[in-house]
């Protein structure tokens, strides 16, 4: 270590040479790893559940298709074989501009019946950060996600107007990276109560009379369930042919629907991660390469005084990985340090454009490791094979 | 000791090819201290090189105790170097990165040397040439005299029988030049054999043979 510590300072534009490229490969990695968790986010969703909403023309709302859905509706899904649970769900636009409509980052209110538990077998709950989430019989409390708590400043115990109501936050969900991040989630009620005073038509058609319509009888849509061993896509497909005037949603369908729709972020995600790679990867790569060359004189007297090939390539390698490790960790440290800066100032409009994983820290020293030795290996074979007396004339 | 026969060097040059050595004999024995000397561009450094086997020559051979070294594996001639043969660089050659001690210490690194002793032996080297309380002086902190000291020191580290000194005083003052001088004849008396390349007619003084190398061939003077 006393040795060690001099050399690692004679390394140091090295160590920062190789800190910029992998703080690099980092950023651009975590960039790239919350693009994969948010469409990973949305096909654990939708492949957890059979998505069921009311055949109509209105504009979509989340995963519902703008129709409504009766009780007696829900009440006939119930009953095709396999299924198992049927939660009513009521899915508003928080703000229905058209401008809102249609992004990945529109804020939505969605209603829950609480009284049944959750059929999705991947988000049996979802997880909260502070306060707790909904229970049955609560009216006027709301659980928002956890970008829509950064943006609009709240937090549990914080107030919330919904519609021209007052509604107490009692619970922020924990960062999801996908869409529950931005919704406000509040009793069916009290979402069935936000729809009427939205939508013009809907209340023209009630107080018309001239349809029979209870509350029960608004919901947007719903998630359904299914009984373990059944074919979701079976199940699915059931519904569609006993069930008139629904639309439903096959989980392996629109799990491929939804990668189609984010093949651009795909795309973006394989891009950023290839660029991370290559810019880090040369970086690095040179970066070490040029420190063997540099010291070719080094190698020259040591080779004069006796040091095989084998010596003085372990010696090398051992130097490379040191201070390959070194600059790697530095640039961890860098990129860390830059992306959570970042994502605080971004976190003002709720963003978070960086998620850095284990498998992204990891994978990035190990590939930092790994090129810094074949770098080393490469420069130390191409050193070795000058006879002592050229390298120390080079070198000089 | 050492022995050398018909070698011969020839450098790639932009246009043609440059002689350097054309068929070289040479020998010294043990307690010699034989001195090659000749003008700059002669080929003095080249020969050296080729004897303590850090160039392969282009044809010759070179044996060590009888042993035709020039023919060792690359491994072997770097086994060979680290137990056998001592360097002295015009341009001394300590590794800046190291201690004047650690400098001294890299010449046992390479040859198995017990740690513990070579710490005392290093010290023991540095202090009889004067460098005692600059063990932990990094290169750049000493003087060039200083420094040729160390490079001395660390030649002698492995108490090697051959001695090559390549123009060892031509960066120093005469003071010290003298004393690397005196240094290398005591190498020599106590039964070492010692090459110095030079052109210094100071170092010439004293040798028990004096080479002369002139158009690639070398001839006693």
């Amino acid at each position: 270590m006393v040795t060690l510590l001099p050399r690692l300072r004679g390394y140091l534009f090295t160590v920062i040479g190789i800190a910029v490229g992998v703080a690099g490969l980092v950023a651009l990695g975590a960039m790239s790893e919350r693009i994969v968790r948010f469409i990973e986010g949305g096909d654990r969703f939708v492949l957890g559940q059979i998505s069921v909403a009311g055949r109509g023309m209105g504009m979509g709302t989340g995963f519902t298709g703008g129709g409504l859905l009766p009780a007696a509706t829900l009440r006939a899904v119930a009953d095709v074989p396999g299924v198992e649970g049927v939660q009513a769900q009521v899915m508003l636009p928080l703000n229905p501009t058209t401008s809102q409509f249609m992004t990945l980052t529109q804020e939505l209110v969605m209603g829950m019946d609480l009284s049944v538990p959750s059929p999705n077998r991947h988000y049996r709950t979802l997880p909260i950060r502070s306060g707790r989430f909904l229970r049955e019989g609560d009216r006027r409390v709301a659980v928002v996600g956890a970008s829509f708590a950064a943006s609009h400043g709240i937090d549990a115990g914080s107030r919330l107007a919904l519609e021209g109501q007052d509604y107490e936050v009692v619970g922020v969900l924990e960062r999801m990276l996908t869409a529950p991040d931005r919704f406000v989630i509040v009793p069916i009620a009290d979402a069935r109560e936000q729809w009427v005073t939205k939508d013009p038509m809907l209340r023209t058609l009630l107080a018309s009379g001239g349809v029979a319509l209870t509350a029960s009888d608004l919901n947007t849509g719903a998630a359904v369930g299914w009984r373990n061993g059944e074919d979701p896509d079976a199940v699915a497909l059931r519904i569609r042919e006993r069930v008139p005037a629904v639309n439903v949603q096959i989980p392996s369908e629109l799990s491929r629907l939804l990668r189609s729709s984010t093949a651009f972020f795909a795309a973006l995600t394989i891009g950023i991660s290839a660029l991370g790679l290559t810019i880090g990867g040369l970086s690095l790569a040179n970066t070490v390469a040029a420190a063997v060359f540099e010291r070719i004189r080094d190698f020259g007297v040591k080779r004069a005084l006796g040091a095989t090939d084998l010596q003085l390539g372990r010696e090398v390698l051992g130097e490379a990985l040191g201070v390959t490790l070194s600059g790697g960790i530095a640039g961890i440290v860098v990129a860390l340090g830059l992306g959570f800066g970042i994502d605080a100032w971004a976190a003002r409009s709720g963003q978070q454009l960086f998620f850095f994983s284990a498998r992204l820290l990891t994978g990035a020293l190990a590939f930092s490791l790994l090129l810094g030795a074949a770098s080393a290996t490469y420069a130390t074979l191409r050193v070795v094979r000058l006879s002592p007396a050229e390298a120390i004339r080079r070198g000089g | 000791m050492l022995r050398a026969e018909g070698i011969v060097k020839t450098y790639r040059g932009p246009s043609a090819p440059i002689p350097v050595l054309a068929g070289v004999d040479f020998g010294v024995g043990a307690g010699e201290f034989t001195v090659i000397a000749g003008p700059s561009g002669s080929g003095k450094s080249t020969l050296l090189n080729v004897l303590g086997l850090l160039e392969d020559a282009d044809g010759g051979t070179v044996w060590f105790r009888d042993v035709a070294v020039t023919a060792l594996s690359r491994s072997d001639k770097g086994r060979h170097r680290g137990r056998f043969v001592g360097f002295v660089f015009q341009a001394f050659l300590l590794l800046p990165s190291l201690t004047a001690l650690d400098n001294v210490l890299l010449a046992g690194r390479y040859v198995g040397a017990v740690k513990g002793e070579g710490r005392r032996r290093a010290l023991m080297l540095l202090e009889q040439f004067g460098m005692g309380e600059r063990g932990a002086h990094y290169p750049r902190e000493l003087s060039g005299g200083e420094q040729q000291r160390v490079a001395f020191c660390r030649a002698i580290f492995n108490d090697p029988p051959l001695i090559l000194a390549d123009e060892p005083t031509g960066n120093l003052d005469d003071d010290n030049g003298a004393l690397i001088l005196k240094a290398l004849r005591a190498r020599a008396q106590a039964g070492g054999a010692v090459v110095v390349v030079t052109h210094r007619t100071d170092v010439i003084a004293g040798a028990d043979a004096v080479y002369a190398l002139e158009n690639g061939r070398l001839r006693r003077s």
